[in-house]
């Protein structure tokens, strides 16, 4: 197996870049589990990444940590290959959870950051610190078994966090949360990316993932289909408005524009979902709608990340 | 191989010594080890004590003062003894033979029994007969010097009418040894196949290579394991030989410094072999219950091997069959212990045969290291091996 070189895709914007996926590829057997995949993120940013299930998310990320051998590709961080010293600064939550059941959890959370490194004493500290600030205080000895579902998924949040590390991937973390844990998680994984931490995590919920998330990428069979801001995702490449004339529930209206200012995508119980032409005058379009009625609702429109989502991959998150 | 891979390890290999040093499991095995080791000793020793009186024949010399020498071995060694003076040496050898006799004192210049043990040339082929020799020596030496007595000590030589043999208490301990090497490599074995099956399974695995290698997280599990199980096994050794030397148990008596040397060489050995066997096991299944299935294969050859080990203690001589498992990695480091004990092998033989596994533990090892980090990941169905082994399979 030969290694194609492949050179990162400059980043849009020209931010500087703390991880880079460069030509990532794998397969199992006959099955292609990452094929070229690449992509960058923004330092100290919240990442999504998405994709449908077998899209390659879990072996993307295990391939950050070395816990998969790639066939061809590179990993890099801050600009340099990944090496077994960045990657005791990483932290990682893998989407099949797992602790020693009946450890008891500040011994447990202790090990871990022993093994990232931390003198046993910081580890202690570090362990009691998460152990308060997850809700946890006083279930210190409990053997992790002993815990609830919910409180588990906590322990496991601080396998993660113990070390401080540079680089946060999580996979799937809300999966199986309650309401109020997914409150925690946000609000754990937004501190931790103002504190300059770079946090990427994959979900299936999509509406968390709007919320969350500065940008994303979308990956369908290997590849990185869509990637970029959320806001840039979901206006897409040129403007979309929505337009409900009162009288005119069929959109009729609409079909007598010019072309060379706007083209109705589809309408949906008399809303009209137009798509602007390049540097075309919206209000044009206003004026139209005008002399067909009274206009009930004129506005720029956007997609939910959910239909960017079906469009790039064909399938529902 | 850095510090910090030393490190890591170690710290992998702490957390095993800790987490089972104190489990309850550990406590009540060596417990009960210990009580077994305690009744193996204590029980023929007490019985020994109520053994039949032996008989002496003595032959030339005065009757008296060797009936005396023979009295005073005797009380030393708390045994009944009879003496039976004999009209010659012909006369006392024949009634050796035929059983009548145990032990033959014979002209105060030598001791002749039916049998010597090869285990102590010098002399101690039993209790009594070795006794009689060290008492008549002295009462030499208090009586005169004969000719070339300072040269050869004062011991007087014990003479076996047939060829020696190892004596049943020396092939008693290596009926300990084998019960100890058996025991603890199946013990300790499993126990590194359910731990490495309960990591797989409860997916902490990934966790854990995020930040140390498939070999490091190996390693350490096998030698935190392994201490265990050499702290569990010394505390048996010194069990043993402490109270047996308590009690004077004959069984002690067998355990001459070569057996117990052999012992400790294949425990260990046995322990490096098959512990990655046992690793790599434990990594082909994805629930911990499916264990006792992928095991069974590796521990083959030690049943083989245990289950042969009591016809080589109960018989005379070691069949070609047995000495053949006594040179293979897999089988060696029970049969080896076993055969050395009951006298088949020479000491080299033992030390090419622990060379042989030392050889095969190289190559288990890192075939078991590669199955193992091939598999620790792979979840759904039972990996095969074949699969894992097959070329480009890399992971």
């Amino acid at each position: 197996m030969t290694v194609t070189p492949v050179t990162a895709d400059p980043d849009v914007a020209g931010r500087e870049v703390s991880l880079e996926l460069i030509g990532l590829s794998r397969r199992f057997g006959s099955v292609v589990a990452l094929d070229g995949l690449t992509f960058s993120v923004p330092p100290g940013e919240v990442f999504g990444f998405l994709g449908p299930n077998g899209a390659g998310k879990t072996t993307t990320m295990r391939a950050i940590f070395g816990v998969v051998a790639l066939e061809a590709g590179q990993v890099r961080w801050q600009g340099q290959p990944v090496t077994e010293d960045a990657r005791h600064r990483f932290g990682y939550m893998p989407e099949e959870r797992g602790l020693y059941p009946s450890m008891q959890i500040l011994e447990q959370l202790e090990y871990l950051g022993r093994l990232h490194e931390m003198t046993a004493a910081s580890a202690r500290e570090a362990a009691r610190h998460w152990i308060g600030r997850l809700g946890l205080a006083g279930r210190e000895s409990a053997k992790l078994e002993a815990l609830s579902h919910g409180n588990q998924q906590r322990v496991q949040l601080a396998a993660a966090l113990m070390h401080d590390p540079e680089l946060l991937v999580l996979d799937e973390p809300f999966a199986g949360l309650d309401p109020g844990g997914v409150d925690d998680m946000t609000e754990i994984l937004a501190e931790r990316a103002r504190a300059g931490v770079t946090v990427v995590f994959s979900s299936h919920q999509l509406d968390l993932v709007e919320h969350i998330c500065e940008s994303v990428a979308i990956i369908h069979r290997g590849r990185v289909v869509a990637q970029g801001a959320v806001s840039a995702l979901e206006r897409g490449d040129r403007l979309r408005l929505a337009v409900r004339v009162a009288t005119d529930p069929g959109g009729d209206w609409a079909r007598q524009l010019d072309p060379g200012i706007a083209s109705v995508e589809r309408v949906d119980a008399g809303m009209v979902l137009l798509v602007l032409a390049p540097d075309a005058d919206s209000q044009k379009v206003l004026d139209t709608a005008r002399t067909a009625g009274p206009v009930e609702h004129f506005s720029f429109a956007t997609r939910r990340l959910s239909e960017v989502f079906r469009d790039v991959t064909g399938e529902d998150a | 191989m850095s510090s910090r891979w030393i490190r890591l390890t170690a710290i992998v290999a702490e957390r095993e010594i800790r987490q089972r040093g104190r489990s309850r499991a550990f406590l009540i095995s060596t417990i009960v080890l210990l009580l077994v080791v305690v009744a193996g000793v204590a029980i023929p020793a007490i019985l020994a004590h109520n053994a039949k009186p032996q008989r002496v024949g003595v032959v030339g010399g005065q009757l008296a003062a060797m009936t005396e020498i023979v009295r005073e071995a005797g009380r030393l060694t708390g045994t009944g003894v009879t003496v039976v003076p004999q009209p010659s040496l012909a006369a006392a050898e024949a009634a050796l033979r035929s059983g009548e006799l145990d032990v033959v004192l014979a002209n105060d210049s030598e001791v002749v029994v039916k049998q010597v043990s090869v285990a102590d040339s010098s002399g101690s082929g039993g209790g009594l007969a070795s006794a009689i020799a060290d008492v008549a020596g002295l009462s030499k030496l208090v009586g005169h010097l004969p000719p070339g007595a300072a040269d050869r000590g004062v011991t007087l030589p014990v003479r076996g009418l047939t060829p020696p043999s190892a004596s049943l208490s020396r092939r008693l301990t290596g009926l300990f040894t084998v019960v100890l090497v058996w025991v603890l490599i199946s013990a300790y074995g499993s126990q590194i196949a359910m731990g490495v099956g309960e990591e797989k399974q409860n997916r902490i695995v990934e966790v854990i290579l995020a930040s140390v290698r498939p070999i490091q997280l190996l390693v350490g599990k096998v030698t935190g394991i392994g201490i265990l199980a050499l702290a569990q096994a010394a505390l048996m050794v010194a069990a043993f030989l402490g109270l047996g030397a308590a009690v004077g148990s004959s069984l002690v008596h067998g355990a001459a410094p070569g057996i117990v040397i052999t012992g400790a060489v294949f425990l260990i050995l046995g322990y490096a072999f098959y512990c990655t066997a046992y690793a790599a096991a434990g990594a082909l299944v994805s629930r911990q219950s499916d264990v006792g299935a992928v095991i069974l294969p590796v521990q083959v050859p030690l049943i083989i091997a245990y289950a042969l080990s009591y016809t080589v203690i109960y018989a005379d001589g070691a069949n070609v069959f047995y000495r053949v498992l006594g040179f293979l990695p897999p089988t060696a480091p029970i049969a080896m212990p076993v055969l050395y004990a009951a006298g088949d092998v020479p000491g080299w033989q033992a030390a090419v045969s622990a060379v042989l596994v030392a050889a095969g533990t190289v190559w288990m090892a890192r075939t078991a290291a590669t199955i193992y980090g091939r598999s620790i990941l792979r979840t759904g169905s039972r990996v095969r091996l074949r699969q894992v082994l097959a070329r480009g399979a890399a992971d």
